[in-house]
């Protein structure tokens, strides 16, 4: 008879989208071996395993192979996390398992020191988690393939005899894979989680893959991750797409007669695409914008790849926007930076991070086309991808420009890095040449949810704003509404 | 002289040139045992009359072994006359154990 599988009991990470990828977290009284090579941050993923435990009611031993215990502590205190009082109150004990090497060799040895001292420290605070960093020092010593799987078999018996969910660490190539003598590391742990820390086009990124997980599904992809100020950060997407809010009521867009083409205005918590070429006036669109918002006592981040703050506050003046009202009343934040500065990863927490402190309603990304200089055009996908995921999920409305070249524009561009299918709403910039005139026209070629005019509407920017010398006319279409997407307003 | 409570010994003045010898073990498996019955064999030939073996069960005296560090049993750890010397394994290669401790042609 079949039995309906069961899914296997796990501890969370709590380390920030790591489990979502686990689904769920390590496995209970299971072994997990985390490999990487220098800088990947396994002994960080193993500490903030062992202090999140240590925080909830699951006591920690923490065996330092090759660093000393005060260098751990040190570490784990540029996290945030205090191993020094977490060891007084009796939740973490650290064990300084280092090897010195002017030891005489003389016949066979094993471990069973080593187990005793971590024994005890167990028995001692109670613990229920134990992290071993940097087994492979340990495993060294034995000097013999043969000698080293026996040993390492022997200590996983012994940590699974104890009931204990276990975290060993080991270095590994540059690739991610363990050394070919440690191969056999991969085959013993329960589950097996790579962490990379590799160079694409000049800038640093981090990439963690889960490789097995006996007993239980997981995300196969790599995913990117930092080592943020608070320990770990990993932005897995796989579920962000299911959790998207469902766009709310529409906003103005600061323009009566923008508004009357999309049926009353932009769909909030939508994702908003202006595109068009230099010069067509996609940042005083978007600047219109968030100076509506911000009248109506919204707060809103600006985030500027394309120039600094002073320099956009100046030009949007001479278009007639003054963004200066927003900035004093601190409903408007902008946030500047080279895409070049940093890696897309660092990017993107440095966004989410002004996400969490500012809590906007809106959030402007002036260009999306810059964000290719972070490295990549994977790394600008990447980047924006999880952004308008992680702003989805939260409901904030998040404007994009997007600047193409006239010289192709072909639909292709009109989405910018080929994440059409996130975008609810594209607004469409260009310039015609009327007679002896050039002329800007705008077109909505798209609006998730919402009716909305199929008409290119010409359009003047004044020193007053932009401003539309026919009246635009409502949407001819409101009859064929579908009803698609809960167009239903 | 072999005594299995450990570490009492150091406050008891001993005349120069005793051995103070500490063997750290783990239970009764047959490193233990092999180790244990070498170091005899060792002192009998070369320190009769002279020397100390404390033995330490670390699974036992786990405070023991966190003080002297002892991640790798068994462990033989000469204290006394200084430098101190630490031997790892079951002590199988004697002539790599006497050197060690200085017992070799001349010492004895």
């Amino acid at each position: 008879m079949r039995v309906k599988g069961r899914a296997i009991p796990k501890v969370p990470t709590q380390i920030a989208g790591l489990d979502e990828v686990l689904e769920g977290g390590l496995p209970r009284g299971r072994t997990t071996l985390a490999s990487g090579g220098p800088g990947s941050g396994k002994t960080v993923l193993g500490l903030e395993f062992l202090c999140s435990g240590a925080m909830s009611g699951e006591p920690g031993v923490f065996v330092a192979l090759e660093e000393r215990a005060e260098a751990v502590r040190q570490n784990a205190l540029s996290m945030g996390w205090d191993l020094a009082a977490l060891e007084k109150a009796g939740k973490v004990a650290i064990v300084e398992a280092r090897m010195f090497g002017e030891e005489v060799v003389s016949g066979d040895f094993d471990i069973h020191g080593l187990l005793a001292i971590v024994g005890g420290h167990i028995k001692r605070i109670k613990a229920r988690r134990v992290v071993m960093d940097a087994l492979d020092v340990l495993l060294r010593i034995f000097n013999d393939p043969r000698r080293e799987r026996n040993e390492l078999y022997r200590l996983h018996e012994w940590l699974i005899d104890r009931g204990l969910t276990n975290v060993l660490t080991a270095k590994a190539h540059r690739e991610g894979d363990v050394a070919s003598q440690y191969e056999f590391l991969d085959f013993m742990a329960d589950c097996v989680i790579r962490l990379d820390h590799r160079v694409i086009g000049q800038v640093a990124t981090r990439r963690l893959r889960v490789v097995k997980y006996r007993g239980s599904g997981f995300g196969t992809n790599e995913y990117p991750y930092v080592i943020g100020r608070h320990g770990i950060v990993l932005f897995p997407l796989t579920k962000a797409e299911l959790a998207h809010q469902p766009l709310g009521p529409k906003v103005s867009t600061g323009l009566a007669g923008l508004d009357a083409m999309l049926d009353g205005g932009l769909r909030s918590s939508s994702c908003i695409l202006i595109t068009g070429s230099s010069g067509t006036g996609k940042t005083t669109l978007a600047s219109t914008f968030v100076q509506a918002a911000c009248r109506r006592g919204e707060k809103v981040l600006y985030l500027s790849f394309e120039e600094s703050k002073e320099a956009m506050i100046t030009a949007m003046q001479s278009a007639g926007v003054d963004l200066g009202p927003a900035l004093r009343s601190k409903r408007l934040v902008v946030q500047t930076a080279l895409p070049e500065a940093m890696g897309s990863d660092d990017h993107l927490i440095r966004a989410l991070d002004a996400i969490a402190a500012f809590k906007p309603s809106h959030v402007t990304v002036d260009a999306i086309s810059a964000c290719i200089r972070m490295g990549s055009e994977q790394a600008a996908f990447d980047y924006l991808m999880r952004l308008v995921s992680i702003l989805k999920e939260r409901g904030i409305t998040c404007i994009l420009t997007n600047q193409i070249n006239p010289m192709d524009g072909s639909d292709e561009e009109l989405s910018g890095i080929g994440f059409s299918s996130v975008v609810d709403a594209v607004i469409q910039l260009r310039f015609v040449e009327i007679g002896a005139e050039i002329n800007r026209q705008m077109l909505i070629v798209k609006s998730r949810g919402s009716a909305h005019s199929n008409r290119r509407q010409s359009y003047v920017i004044t020193s007053r704003g932009i401003e539309f010398p026919d009246h635009p006319q409502p949407p001819l279409a409101r009859v064929f509404r579908t009803g698609r997407k809960g167009g239903a307003n | 002289m072999i005594r299995s409570t450990p570490l009492a010994a150091g406050k008891k003045k001993r005349k120069q040139g005793h051995y103070l010898l500490r063997l750290f073990m783990a239970g009764n498996g047959p490193n233990s045992t092999r180790a244990l019955s070498n170091l005899r064999e060792l002192c009998r030939q070369h320190l009769k009359g002279r020397f100390t073996i404390e033995t330490i069960d670390v699974v036992k005296n786990f405070d023991a072994a966190v003080r002297e560090n002892i991640l790798i049993t068994p462990a033989l750890v000469l204290e006394a006359p200084l430098p101190r010397v630490v031997i790892l394994g079951n002590l199988s290669h004697l002539q790599k154990v006497r050197l060690a401790l200085r017992l070799a042609e001349g010492a004895s």
